[in-house]
Parts: C-alpha cells; sequence; structure tokens
C-alpha cells in the first residue's frame, strides 16, 4: 500500500475555470443575468441621451418662444413643446442631467459618509455602537420629504445644496446595513485570527470587514440612486425643488399636470415614464447585484 | 425474513446549474422486518440522497431516474404523490441530522407531535394531544405533559431529537430512516438515543435504515451493513462479518483511518486523492484512482456486486492475508521532558449573564472554567478533551490570550501572558498559534492564499517582501499543497486543504506552541487522517507543541501524549494518554470512554451498557461539591458537600479529582 | 420578554428625545430666527427683541430647549400667524383625515400583498412570479405623483366614475360617507406600499421554505398547502411586523404627496401649503408629531413581534 499520501500533486486541486478574482467573477455572474444587463442597458442609454443628445439635438431652452406654446409632436418637435414653447424632447434631455446627477453624487456621498459611521459602530460595540444608533433612528424618524420641504422652503437650493441635503439624509441606510456587517464580521474566525496574529483593530476593519461588506454596500448605493431620483423628482413636483428656468423632470411632471383635461398628453407621459425607466433600471441593477454577489459567497 | 422495504437500482440525478450530478448511480438494498441496516460512507457518497429518495423528498432539482423501490405493494418511485403523501409519516418515518433546525420554532411542541396524528388518522384534537403525551413519554422526554405547551428553542439538543423521533413514530411506521440521527449531538447523549432507536426499533417490531458516517456507530447498532462510495454500493453484508472480513479495499481503507484501531506509534493510513464528480464519472471501477490494488481491469470495467451473503463490487477484493497489514510506523517525537513550555494555574473564568433589561442588573454567573490547572511541556501533545459546555474552546482562547481569565495565571515560556494588553503581547505572540476549527469560516475569502499566507509576516515584520513570498512558498510544500494554490481563494478548496492551509498560516511565524480548536471535528474520517499525519510530521520537523482540544477521545489518544478530560468547566482528571484511555480513574472519564462507539461489532457487544445518563446540568447553577455527581452512579453525601481535590494515581502522573475513584490512589 | 420590551421603551424614548433635539435645530436654522417665522418676514427689529424676551429667545440655549420641551410636553405646538389658529387645533382638523388614508391604504397593502408575496415564493421563477415581480418593479419606481395623474387620467377623465379630488369637506363624518373619493388616493398610495410588502414577502417565504422544519413536515406527510398555511405563513409573518414599523416614514411620506396630488384635507396637504407659504410653526409641529408617531409605530411593531415570536417570548 501508499505511503502517507501529500495532497501534493495538481490533479488534487479542484477545477480552477471560475479562478478569477472576486471582481471578475462577480461582473461575469451579473452579466449572465438578462435583467442585469437590460437595466444598465437602459442606464447607459439614459446617460449618453441626456448628456450626448443635446450636443446632437439642439434645442432652446432659455428663452421663452410662447407662439410656439403647447404644440402637438410633429416632425420639428418629436415631443412637442410645452406651455412657454420650449421644445419637450430637448427639456427632457437637459431635465435627466441634473436628476442623474443629484442621484448619483447624493448616493455616493451618503453611501461613504454612512460606511464609516456603521462600520465605526458596529466594530466599537458596547455604548459608542447604542449611541451612534439612536442617532440614525432619530433622524430615521422624520420623514425625509418632510425635512426636505422644510428646509427648501427656508431657501431654494441649487444643484450642490440639494446633493448635500439629499445625501444628509440618505446615508442612514447605509450606516445601519453596515453596522449590521459589521456585528456578524466581527465575530467570524478570520477576523479573530488578526488579533490573534499581533494585529490591531484597523487593519481587521480595514482589511477584512470593509471588503467583505463591499458587496453590500455596493448593491445599497444602486438602490440609493434611484431613491435619489425619485425624491429629486418629488421635490420639484411639489414645487421646492431647483428654481427654473432649470429643466427637471418632475418639475415638467408638475406642469404637465396642469393640462390634464386638455389632452396634452405629451406634457405628462414623457417625463413621467422617463423618471419610471431610470429608477427601475437602477432598482434591476441592484437587485442582480445582490444576486451575484451573494451566489458567489455561498458557493463553497 | 420478509422484506419490509427493496430498493433495485435506485439511480438519483440532480439538476445543477450547468450539467446533472448523479449521486445515486446504481444501488440495491433490502431491509428487513425488525433489522437495522447500516448505510455508511463518507460524505458526497450517496447515503443521504438515497434515503432522502424512498421518501421521494428530494431537493429543488432532483428527480429519481431509474430503478424502484418496492415498499409493502407499492412502488415509491412511480407512485403519485397523494399516495407518498398517506406513506410519510404514517407507513415510513424520517428523522435527520440537527434537531435545532428540525423543529418549528413558532410551533409548541405537543402540537408538532399531534400534527403526525392528525394527519393520518381520524382522531380528534384530544385525542392527538393524548397520544403525542404517549410517546413523548415513549421516547423518554421528561415531565412530557407540561412540555406539551412549551417550544422547542428551551430544550437542550438531546431531548430536542427525542421530540423529533416521537414525531416519527407518533403513527408507529413499518420503516424508520434515520438520517445521522445523532452527529450533532455530544457523544454520551449519542449512546442515549442510538440506545434508544434499537429499543423502540424492538418494541415496534419496525425495520431500520441508520444513515451514518460513523463506523462505530454502525458496529454497534445494526445487523447488516452497506458501504457506499461515489454513489454505489461497494460492499455490504452482516455487520459482524464486514467487520471481521472485509472485503472491498475501500472499507479496508476506512478502518485503517480510524485512530481507535491504531497505535500511537504509527501513521494513520489516509486515502491519497479525492471522490470523483459525480457529474461525470469516471469509467470503470469508481474507486480505482484511490485504490493500491487497481489494474487496467479496474480502470475499464465497472465491477458489479457479486456474492450472496456478504457482496462485494470489486475485481481484487482483499483475502486474508492484506488485512493484516499494518501502517506504517512513524516516529513520534520524544518530549523533551524538563521545562514546562506552557503552565495553567488555578484558571478561572466567568461570564456574567445580565438582565438584559436597560439596568443590565446582574442575575447570574456562568462559570465556565473553574480552577483548572496543568502544564505543558516543549514537544509534548496535550489534548484536552470534554463535551459541549465542558469550557475546553474558553481554556483555548484563554491560551492564546485571545480572552481574559477572572483569576488565575497563564504562564508561556516563564512569561505571564494572562491579563496582559493586546500592546504588550503583540511580539509574544509570534510563539504561540490558534488553529480553527470550521474549514470556512478560518479564512478570508476575498483573500488569496498568498495573502492569507502573508499576513502573518506581514503583521509581525518578518523579512522583506521577497523573504515573505520565499517564506510562503516553503509554507505550501510543508503542508503538501501545490504552489499553484498560492494564487487561488479559499472556496477553490476542499475542507482538508483549507484546514492544510489554516496550519500553514499558523506555522507561518514558526511558534513554539499552536493551540488547535477540534482541527479536524468538520472532516471525513479519510481526510482527518492525513492532517493528523500532517500535524504529527510537522511537529517532528518543527519541535512544535500541541494542544489539541476536541469533543473526540478516539482521536485525542491516538494523537496526544497527554490527556486532560474537562467536564462543567472542571478538570477532572489529567494524565498520560495511555493511562488515562486505559485505566481511567474518574467515573466520568470510565463513562466517555464506554459511550465512544468502536469500529468493532465484538467490541461493542462486550461493553458493559453503563455510558453517563441524564443531561448536563446548568452552568450557571453547577452542583454543589463535584460537579459530576449528578450523573454519577458512585455518587454519595460527600460529593455533594466537599470539592474533590486532585489526587495521584501513577508514578506518571495521572490525576484526577474524585472522591471514589476507579483506581487506588498511589 | 420583559427584558426585550424594557431595552425598546427605554430606546424610543430616547429617540423621541433625539428628535425633539432635531427639530429644535431646525428652528433655529430659520433664518432671523423664530422670531420672524411667527410673526413674518416684514417685522421690525424692536418687535423681534420684544418677541424674543417675551418668549425667551435671549437666553441660552439649553434653557430654550426646556422651555420649548415643556411647551411641547403640554401640547403647545405653537401658533400659526398666518392661519390664525394654533398648531394643535390645525393639527386636529387634519390628523383623523390622513389618519384614514393611511390606515385604509397600509390595511389595503397588506390584504394584497402579504398573498401575493406567497404566490411569488410558491411559483418562485415561473411566469406569474416574473409577471408579478414585474409590476411590483414599475410601481416602486413610480413616483406617487404620476401614478396619482395616470390614475385620475384612467378613471376621471377616460372612465369618468372616480372624482379627482377627495372629498373635500372638513368633518370626518361628511368625508367617509363619500367612498368615492377616497378609492384613488387610497389606491395611489397602497399600490406602491404593495410594491414593496410583496417583495419582502417573497424573499421571507422563499426563506422560510428552504428551512429544515419544512422539511421535516413533509417527511410527517404534510401536503403543500398544509406546509404553507401551518408552518411557513406563521413563521414568514413575524419580520413583516417588524417592516410595517419601519415603513411608517415611507408612508408618512407617501402620504404628503397623495394628499397633494388630490387635495385631499389632511396633514400632508397642510405641511404642504406650509412649505409653500414659509408658515414654519405648522411644519415644525407636524414634525414633531410625525417623528412621535414613527417612534410610537416602531416602537408597536416590535412589540407584536415580541408576542409573535415564541423565542421572545418566552427567553
Amino acid at each position: 500500500m501508499t505511503a502517507i499520501p501529500a495532497d501534493g500533486d495538481d490533479a488534487a486541486l479542484p477545477d480552477s475555470a471560475g479562478a478569477r478574482g472576486g471582481l471578475g467573477r462577480a461582473l461575469s455572474e451579473f452579466l449572465e443575468n438578462r435583467l442585469a444587463v437590460v437595466g444598465l442597458g437602459t442606464v447607459v442609454l439614459f446617460i449618453l441621451f441626456c448628456y450626448l443628445g443635446p450636443l446632437v439635438y439642439h434645442t432652446d431652452q432659455t428663452h421663452l418662444e410662447l407662439s410656439d406654446a403647447t404644440l402637438a409632436p410633429s416632425l420639428a418637435h418629436p415631443l412637442g413643446t410645452n406651455e412657454v414653447g420650449y421644445d419637450q424632447l430637448g427639456r427632457l434631455m437637459v431635465g435627466g442631467q441634473s436628476s442623474l446627477e443629484v442621484g448619483i453624487a447624493a448616493a455616493l456621498l451618503a453611501t461613504a459618509f454612512g460606511t464609516l459611521w456603521g462600520a465605526v459602530a458596529g466594530y466599537a460595540g458596547g455604548f459608542v455602537d447604542a449611541a451612534m444608533m439612536r442617532v440614525v433612528d432619530a433622524l430615521l424618524a422624520v420623514p425625509a420629504l418632510f425635512l426636505l420641504l422644510f428646509l427648501s422652503s427656508i431657501a431654494r437650493p441649487n444643484v450642490g445644496l440639494l446633493i448635500l441635503v439629499i445625501a444628509l439624509i440618505s446615508w442612514l441606510g447605509p450606516a445601519r446595513l453596515v453596522r449590521g456587517e459589521a456585528l456578524t464580521l466581527r465575530t467570524r474566525d478570520y477576523v479573530r485570527s488578526v488579533r490573534l496574529m499581533g494585529g490591531g483593530p484597523m487593519r481587521a476593519v480595514l482589511r477584512h470587514i470593509a471588503p467583505n461588506a463591499v458587496g453590500t454596500v455596493v448593491v445599497n448605493a444602486t438602490f440609493q440612486v434611484a431613491d435619489a431620483i425619485l425624491t429629486v423628482a418629488a421635490l420639484s413636483f411639489l414645487g421646492l425643488g431647483i428654481p427654473p428656468p432649470a429643466a427637471n423632470w418632475g418639475d415638467m411632471l408638475s406642469n404637465g399636470i396642469n393640462y390634464t383635461y386638455n389632452g396634452y398628453w405629451w406634457l405628462i407621459y414623457p417625463p413621467g415614464l422617463a423618471i419610471v425607466l431610470v429608477v427601475v433600471a437602477f432598482n434591476l441593477v441592484g437587485d442582480a447585484l445582490r444576486d451575484s454577489f451573494d451566489v458567489r459567497l455561498r458557493r463553497r | 425474513m420478509e422484506p419490509v422495504v427493496t430498493i433495485e437500482d435506485l439511480h438519483t440525478d440532480i439538476a445543477l446549474r450547468h450539467g446533472v450530478a448523479r449521486p445515486v448511480g446504481g444501488v440495491s438494498l433490502t431491509v428487513g422486518k425488525g433489522e437495522t441496516l447500516g448505510l455508511v460512507g463518507e460524505s458526497g457518497c450517496g447515503k443521504t440522497m438515497t434515503a432522502l429518495s424512498i421518501m421521494r423528498l428530494l431537493p429543488p432539482g432532483g428527480r429519481i431516474s431509474g430503478g424502484s423501490i418496492r415498499f409493502g405493494d407499492a412502488d415509491l418511485v412511480t407512485a403519485d404523490e397523494a399516495g407518498m403523501r398517506a406513506i410519510r409519516g404514517n407507513r415510513v418515518g424520517m428523522i435527520f441530522q440537527d434537531p435545532i433546525t428540525s423543529l418549528n420554532p413558532c410551533m409548541t411542541i405537543g402540537d408538532q407531535v399531534a400534527e403526525t396524528v392528525l394527519l393520518h388518522r381520524d382522531a380528534t384534537r384530544a385525542q392527538a394531544r393524548a397520544r403525542a403525551e404517549e410517546v413523548l413519554e415513549l421516547v423518554g422526554l421528561p415531565r412530557a405533559r407540561e412540555r406539551l405547551d412549551s417550544y422547542p428553542h428551551l430544550l437542550s439538543g438531546g431531548m430536542r431529537q427525542r421530540v423529533v423521533i416521537a414525531m416519527a413514530l407518533a403513527c408507529e411506521p413499518e420503516l424508520l430512516i434515520a438520517d445521522e440521527p445523532t452527529t450533532a449531538l455530544d457523544v454520551t447523549i449519542q449512546k442515549q438515543i442510538l440506545e434508544l432507536i434499537d429499543e423502540l426499533r424492538a418494541r415496534l417490531g419496525m425495520a431500520v435504515i441508520l444513515v451514518t458516517h460513523d463506523l462505530g456507530v454502525v458496529a454497534g447498532h445494526t445487523d447488516r451493513v452497506a458501504v457506499m462510495y461515489a454513489g454505489k454500493i461497494v460492499e455490504t453484508g452482516p455487520t459482524r462479518d464486514l467487520f471481521a472480513n472485509p472485503r472491498h479495499p475501500y472499507t479496508e481503507a476506512l478502518f485503517r483511518a480510524l485512530p481507535e484501531n491504531v497505535d500511537s506509534g504509527r501513521e494513520l493510513y489516509a486515502i491519497p486523492g479525492m471522490p470523483p464528480d459525480l457529474s461525470n464519472p469516471p469509467t470503470g471501477c469508481r474507486f480505482a484512482a484511490r485504490c493500491g490494488y487497481a489494474t487496467d481491469q479496474c480502470r475499464a470495467e465497472e465491477p458489479e456486486l457479486t456474492g450472496t451473503t456478504h457482496p462485494f463490487a470489486c475485481f481484487h477484493p482483499l483475502g486474508a492475508a492484506e488485512q493484516t497489514a499494518a501502517n506504517p510506523r512513524t516516529e513520534v517525537a520524544d518530549p523533551k521532558n524538563g521545562a514546562a513550555l506552557l503552565d495553567v494555574r488555578n484558571l478561572v473564568r466567568d461570564f456574567p449573564v445580565t438582565s438584559n433589561g436597560v439596568l443590565q442588573r446582574r442575575i447570574g454567573t456562568v462559570s465556565a472554567v473553574s480552577d483548572v490547572s496543568f502544564s505543558v511541556s516543549t514537544g509534548e501533545t496535550f489534548g484536552l478533551v470534554g463535551e459541549s459546555g465542558c469550557g475546553k474552546s474558553t481554556v483555548g482562547r484563554l491560551l492564546v490570550a485571545e480572552d481574559n481569565p477572572t483569576s488565575g495565571s497563564v504562564t508561556f515560556d516563564g512569561t505571564e501572558i494572562s491579563g496582559k494588553s493586546d500592546r504588550a503581547l503583540r511580539e509574544r505572540r509570534r510563539d504561540f498559534q490558534l488553529m480553527f476549527q470550521d474549514p470556512y469560516t478560518s479564512l478570508d475569502p476575498r483573500m488569496r492564499v498568498r495573502s492569507i499566507l502573508r499576513e502573518p509576516l506581514a503583521i509581525q515584520r518578518r523579512g522583506s517582501a521577497a523573504e515573505q513570498e520565499r517564506a510562503v512558498t516553503a509554507l505550501l510544500d510543508e503542508v503538501g499543497l501545490p504552489r499553484a494554490a498560492l494564487d487561488k481563494y479559499p472556496h477553490e478548496f476542499s475542507g482538508g486543504q483549507r484546514q492544510r492551509i489554516g496550519l500553514a498560516r499558523a506555522l507561518a511565524l514558526r511558534p513554539k506552541l499552536i493551540v488547535a480548536d477540534e482541527p479536524v471535528s468538520a472532516l471525513d474520517v479519510s481526510v482527518q487522517a492525513q492532517i493528523l499525519n500532517l500535524m504529527r510530521a510537522l511537529q517532528r520537523e518543527h519541535e512544535l507543541t500541541y494542544v489539541f482540544i476536541s469533543h473526540d477521545l478516539s482521536v485525542v489518544r491516538y494523537i496526544a501524549t497527554t490527556i486532560g478530560v474537562m467536564y462543567l468547566g472542571k478538570l477532572v482528571e489529567v494524565g498520560p494518554a495511555e493511562q488515562v484511555y486505559s485505566t481511567p480513574a474518574h467515573p466520568y472519564t470510565r463513562g466517555l470512554i464506554d459511550s465512544i462507539p468502536l469500529a468493532d461489532p465484538e467490541r461493542e457487544q462486550r461493553k458493559e451498557h453503563t455510558g453517563v445518563r441524564g443531561e448536563l446540568p446548568s452552568a450557571m447553577r453547577p452542583p454543589s461539591g463535584c460537579r459530576f455527581r449528578t450523573r454519577c452512579p458512585l455518587a454519595t453525601e460527600v460529593c455533594a458537600e466537599e470539592v474533590p481535590a486532585p489526587r495521584r494515581f501513577s508514578e506518571q502522573g495521572q490525576l484526577a479529582a474524585c472522591h471514589h475513584p476507579l483506581r487506588p490512589v498511589v | 420578554m420583559t427584558g426585550f420590551i424594557a431595552r425598546r421603551l427605554a430606546q424610543s424614548i430616547v429617540v423621541v428625545l433625539l428628535v425633539t433635539v432635531i427639530v429644535f435645530i431646525l428652528l433655529h436654522l430659520l433664518p432671523g430666527g423664530p422670531a420672524r417665522a411667527q410673526l413674518g418676514p416684514r417685522v421690525t427689529a424692536v418687535a423681534i427683541a420684544n418677541f424674543n424676551h417675551e418668549m425667551g429667545y435671549d437666553r441660552s440655549v439649553p434653557v430654550q430647549y426646556w422651555t420649548w420641551l415643556t411647551q411641547l410636553a403640554t401640547g403647545n405646538l405653537g401658533f400659526s400667524v398666518k392661519l390664525n389658529q394654533s398648531v394643535l387645533s390645525l393639527i386636529g382638523e387634519r390628523l383623523p383625515k390622513t389618519l384614514i388614508l393611511t390606515i385604509l391604504s397600509t390595511v389595503f397593502a397588506l390584504i394584497v400583498a402579504i398573498p401575493l408575496g406567497v404566490v411569488q415564493a410558491v411559483r418562485r421563477n415561473r411566469a406569474a412570479d416574473y409577471a408579478i415581480t414585474f409590476w411590483a418593479f414599475v410601481f416602486y419606481a413610480t413616483p406617487p405623483f404620476f401614478l396619482g395623474v395616470v390614475l385620475i387620467v384612467v378613471f376621471s377623465v377616460y372612465l369618468p366614475i372616480l372624482p379627482a379630488e377627495a372629498p373635500q369637506s372638513s368633518s370626518l363624518g361628511v368625508i367617509l360617507l363619500q367612498p368615492a373619493g377616497l378609492i384613488l388616493p387610497v389606491l395611489t398610495l397602497g399600490l406602491l406600499t404593495i410594491a414593496q410588502f410583496s417583495r419582502y414577502m417573497r424573499s421571507s417565504v422563499i426563506e422560510n421554505l428552504a428551512e429544515d422544519y419544512v422539511r421535516t413536515a413533509r417527511a410527517k406527510g404534510a401536503g403543500e398547502r398544509t406546509v404553507l398555511v401551518r408552518h411557513v405563513l406563521r413563521n414568514s409573518l413575524i419580520p413583516v411586523a417588524t417592516l410595517l414599523g419601519l415603513s411608517l416614514p415611507a408612508i408618512f411620506s407617501g402620504a404628503l404627496i397623495t394628499e397633494a396630488v388630490f387635495n385631499f384635507p389632511g396633514m400632508g396637504d397642510l405641511f404642504w401649503t406650509a412649505a409653500q407659504t414659509q408658515d414654519y410653526p405648522i411644519m415644525l409641529g407636524i414634525t414633531v408629531l410625525v417623528g412621535l408617531a414613527t417612534v410610537i409605530g416602531s416602537l408597536l411593531a416590535d412589540l407584536a413581534y415580541a408576542a409573535l415570536d415564541p423565542r421572545v417570548r418566552f427567553a
């Protein structure tokens, strides 16, 4: 009979077909999901539409042209004009810019700050954790829209201020999530081992807890973008978003509603559908990301 | 003997994401009335799938693709779902491995047991409840009537498993399928549950299929055995016969991998290689790639089961000659008798229990470790053994200064390490390292092996980047993994391979002491053997000292030079391994040894069925005096009044703390 | 369980206090301070000084906070100069209507979402699941104002069967007697909530279906329906209680928008009008109230959870 085996031959190693890095694998699995591709494609399409569109399709969004008010869609104006003569299609493109900008920027800011808050609270534990999370609870208790309306009524915000304010309210979600992750990960053996090898808490948090929480954070960030876009639209709808003449989908929708009974459907549906499509797209991406991170970790 | 169920040429498939796996590739079995058939094999061999196929409870994507299962006058493969529902729980009962998750946490125990009755018998709720109480008493659940309205999470593991058995037996089935029923339980409780199943089988005249990976369990509690490998039955026959004369090389390899059969001075036999991939099974005999006797014929043709009373599937079955071949001898490192490397004195660790309210009042203390003292010399392997709740894991954490004792001291190489801050210990930590139990959570899934192994060196700032790279490659060689492993992620390795990586990481800083916390408990027997051999070899090579923590006394007996036995926070016995194992002084040690199922039917029969009765008391209110007295057959009044002090029982230092030891004091 | 309750109660008290602190900060963010808020933008400096002294705004901050807190506790939520009514009485008029709206739509959402989620989980990855998921996504992404408008167009313009405006009466009784006017607002608010709840219910049921105790139930011979109803449903509903508590802020926000679209004379509509007219006392008063309501609602949801889950009830 043979002597002690070393597990030494290459044949003993399992098939390394999926041996790419964590990100590579997650990406390839993500792309296998058809809905995810649709979502991602839609987002890209909209970005192109909003930023490259106006370069291709020139319209005047600053000078009123009342003689052209509320024209139905035609060759000259594929989506008609609104009540002060602006071309709707062009306005849709430009309006999307602020929605996307505010949405993405606010989400990034909120995620960064929230992750830090949550990681510290989760790893520290005890009283520090309790105190930090009570602050989060309190801010969550006041519905975001109420806070935003209040702040907007004081002074109508510009894009920068809007981003800041939305981020200020959105960081709570990632904070809660990351704290939960930190609490779970703290007890994992591979995090314990850092301390036993002589390593300090910084190393444990930065090298082990944060990377393993990344999945959740990224997924949440995409949902944040979707929510932020909805919030900007809501604010504009309520008349307290970015002041005119800047275009904004929510604003367009709010104006359009005045004409519900006139049958000027091109003033209502395009901005509404645009919002729905973009938000659905981001949600699809987020959902698919969550699935791909989950499967990867579960496959042992 | 009339057969209760006859399985013929069963094939079961599972649809995977890409492709199909065939976990059961042609299994034929019979079980007769009143007999227990053991279905034994390592993980992935298909034994659980076979059991689930009988019940037609396959996981999503699973289906039976061929064969027949005759039960009474029905074929369970072709029966319709309504027919199967009428059979499940009624004529065939099944119990599963993990009692914690097998019970619905939000339903009372009474309701869950009564449900079986209500599903199959025309009974009123009151009648079903009465029957539930009856069955719970039958399975030995104390205070059955009270327990009817309580919830599962309030019971211990052994009690929960009794409830699960009660649910399966409520309608007095003809066949009971038990899938690893005791794997998740302590060894003393395991013995109780297995004996309960035997007793119930006799009383109800059932047939039992006992699915397990543990050959000892099979030896002591089955009439016939079937050994499975890679989806096929390789050998089957009456238990005694198969154990006395194994014919298939795999069966023999399993026996030779068991630590209990092997003298400490010899290596364990570790089967080389890994089981085949069942989505693409090899042609020919499935064991050929790992078999020492394989020839070309074996690789080309698949052997059929031949024989009548003791069939086996092999072209080169074992004759009497091969069986006596012993495992190769190994050099056991000679412990340098001298300075104690690790000295533990009067270690105490209490955990406060708070009331969970705002004020966090302290309503009790869990005495996890109570006045434990022992020392470990350089080059020794100290085996710390005990069941759940005994405090051995807590001691393990105290030994590597992960936790601070409430009182007492841990001294490593002359310096006290207990009660020190992390900063003070930073450099000393090089000398003592921990090896973890769970291969799946001990390695960061997002780091490549190279980074995992370099991390300790980076933390301790040992060597330049190039030197670290060399060191890491050398480490891989030492634990028997190929260089290619450096670039891979943990999930690409098997459990045994991950333990090797964990061992390599523990070795990276060239420590003097490695505390291994249940390092092989999560592994199959053959892989366990590989790791134990490896640990032995590394010990010789690097003059390591081990503290080996385990609940498995037969593994500890094999690998340890000194054994310490813990019970409910106390060290009840300690001494040289052979002495403690063959001539224990403490009744608990005796009971523990008796409870271990041995892979030898003769010895199992000859055991005086004592074991340890009763349940573990609460660690918050441990019994006064000797903590073991509530379960000890020898207990008297003095045991309740006085805490027994350790006394000496041999020249070589066997100590035990008991008022009524089993050996004379020296 | 008493430990759990005590802890949650203590936490809630702390959170409520923090909410008051937040609103207090908001009060002082106003340009010109609370004086201008109360008296309007064209007030003179002398009037401001008098006001501040009278109301105690010239004292130290902690004292101000304490004064304000005690005022709140005695029910004095401020006075709206523009509407010439105390905030409390204004809220008192409007609150019941918002409550009707939110309660009706939440009940509606639960009744629809729970079975929907179960159906999705049981027919996972099949046609029904995909169809429902698709609509859930769409409704989730639809801003309530757009949804409201679409509903109005469909039911009030093309098929004029429902009124586009909610009943305007200030009395609750009259509103209830005109249920037709409530249908569209409840539908709008409800559909959004359904989208979220059904998704949650779906994953809860899927998780529970994969648990070991379901396998045990099947091994006892239970059919799929028995398994679902007796075992899975009960266990899956427990986290829904907590979800309800967590969704309260979103429900209130949705209510605000819905009221704006349908001209529904509730608290949200009041808040919006106040925002447009810069009537700060009303906004602050409502904010405190909504914050309080959310915390209490959350607490109640957690208590329900503790009552339902035996592992918490008999720890």
